[in-house]
């Protein structure tokens, strides 16, 4: 009961600090107007910009609602087949030694390359389209998803190897049956940190070559200097990318119902 | 002796396989293809890369762009470091404060770095500080999340002991916090890093007139894919040479705590 009410006084605190920081921002734009709005808008803009975006395409040609969709999809559609892709190429060479030997020095060329810097190749070979962005995010989330997978497997416990071996599993066996399901927790760790950089790079890649999409959103609202675009704009970014995050997290739970190792 | 010898001897041959390999499949998939009039074959690239060293491209040469790009990450890198291990370590041991500065950088955390690139220019024009800006949110956030982690890790147990034999609050700190948190500081150094050449690199493309993330951008301004490609292996062994670094430093200085690889 005591533990609680501790806890409780903490919350307040938070809740008051952010308050006084909301306060603070108000009064060096609205209240005493010492900063422009083209510099920082106010509190009370940007709630009004976030509401009448929902609705109004102006000024650059899209409502919040398509922006974020055209996002999500492009965003999702690298991530998924980066995931799907990525899995099984870091179980295949963290269990197959000839394999990583030969794959490892290749990849950790590709891997040490920021997704972003992808993006001006993906555009001379397929354009400013949804799949040269999607291509870029594929690279961007397999990186990720191999490296956990693969350290995943390299973990198994060799106990439990030998146990299998003791008891006659053939390699396929030891793979499907120990490895794997003990990589579980660092695939899905994997799954995340690949969902992170995913998003990170979408909005690199739409600020840079895109017609459409949060990114895109911000990146036109800055050339007219509507900040309070921007700050909506980058609002929804951290949401989305929280939200997204927050869902695998939940999937995480499902699975690994053993809790973790 | 001799057995890690020929372990290490057979790793090198297939590692060397798999880059030629590569290096073959990309030569034979660009010479004479439709491909090859978009994407240059590797032994262009790599001429380009070494010739890259003497003749300037733009009005730099390599070297020089590479030093540009690391003395623009290294500065907001270091002032990150010391803020965001002063900071951590305080809201990780001092609760009020926790509850007071903990809910703003939970709400940084979100936004990819490169989401702020249109307010940063707003704030601080083209300039160089509003890179330093964008490296220091790339790092600032990750670095005091790690170093707070670390710091809430500690065994409440051996702090009551260490308290209970009278120890100091200075001495507590320096013999039983410190020791439990290097390792996660370093885990959010090395992080870091790798964000902060992530995100040079992303500032750089959007605009600057040098630098590695200048060479992609102005290569794909004229077309010149070379030039790109050789952006990119500056990018990759560069990004390599600093992760590769930090993790030296980090054996070397925490030798009684090694994380894995």
């Amino acid at each position: 009961m005591k533990k609680k009410s501790k806890w409780n006084k903490y919350m307040i605190l938070s809740i008051v600090s952010l308050l006084v920081g909301v306060f603070l921002w108000w009064l060096v734009t609205d209240g005493l107007s010492a900063v422009k709005s083209n510099i920082l808008p106010a509190p009370t803009t940007v709630v009004k910009t976030f509401i009448k975006k929902l609705y109004d395409p102006n000024p650059e040609g899209g409502t919040l609602f398509v922006h974020l969709l055209s996002s999500l999809k492009v965003a999702l559609s690298g991530y998924g087949l980066g995931i799907i892709l990525g899995i099984p190429l870091g179980i295949i060479m963290a269990w197959y030694s000839r394999i990583e030997m030969t794959v490892r020095p290749v990849f950790d060329l590709v891997r040490t390359v920021p997704g972003v810097a992808w993006i001006p190749v993906m555009v001379s070979l397929a354009g400013i389209g949804l799949l040269s962005k999607a291509l870029v995010i594929f690279i961007s989330a397999m990186v990720a998803t191999v490296i956990n997978t693969y350290s995943g497997i390299k973990q198994t416990k060799e106990v439990h190897l030998w146990v299998g071996q003791t008891f006659g599993a053939s390699d396929w066996e030891l793979l499907t049956q120990i490895a794997i399901p003990s990589a579980q927790p660092m695939i899905l760790t994997g799954c995340k940190i690949a969902l992170g950089s995913a998003w990170t790079t979408l909005v690199a890649a739409e600020l840079l070559a895109s017609t459409k999409g949060i990114g895109y959103m911000i990146q036109q609202a800055r050339g007219i200097y509507r900040m309070d675009i921007v700050i909506v704009g980058m609002v929804i970014i951290g949401l989305t990318g929280a939200a997204l995050t927050g869902l695998i997290s939940l999937i995480e739970k499902r699975i690994l119902k053993g809790g973790r190792y | 002796m001799s057995i890690s010898w020929i372990k290490n001897g057979r790793k090198f041959a297939y590692g060397t396989f798999g880059i030629l390999l590569f290096g073959t499949i990309w030569f034979f998939a660009t010479n004479g293809t439709n491909l090859g009039k978009i994407l240059p074959d590797p032994i262009t690239v790599l001429k380009k890369f070494f010739v890259s060293f003497a003749e300037p491209i733009g009005t730099k040469t390599m070297t020089l762009h590479i030093l540009t790009s690391l003395r623009r990450m290294l500065l907001p890198y270091l002032t990150a470091c010391v803020t965001g291990i002063v900071l951590g370590m305080v809201i990780g041991w001092y609760k009020p404060l926790e509850a007071i500065i903990k809910p703003y950088i939970e709400l940084i955390r979100p936004i990819p770095p490169i989401a702020w690139i249109p307010l940063s220019i707003a704030w601080f024009g083209f300039a160089e500080m509003s890179k330093y800006f964008l490296i220091f949110l790339a790092c600032f956030p990750t670095i005091t999340i790690n170093t707070y982690s670390g710091v809430r890790s500690v065994d409440e147990t051996i702090v009551r002991a260490a308290r209970m034999l009278g120890a100091k609050d200075r001495q507590l700190f320096a013999t039983v916090v410190m020791p439990s948190t290097v390792p996660y500081i370093f885990a959010g150094l090395q992080v870091a890093i790798g964000s902060s050449w992530a995100t040079i690199v992303a500032a750089e493309m959007i605009r600057s007139s040098e630098g590695v993330g200048w060479l992609i951008i102005s290569g794909q301004e004229t077309s010149n894919m070379s030039q790109v490609l050789v952006g990119i292996v500056a990018i990759a062994l560069t990004g390599l040479l600093l992760v590769s670094f930090m993790r030296l430093l980090e054996t070397k200085l925490c030798a009684w705590n090694e994380r894995g690889a």
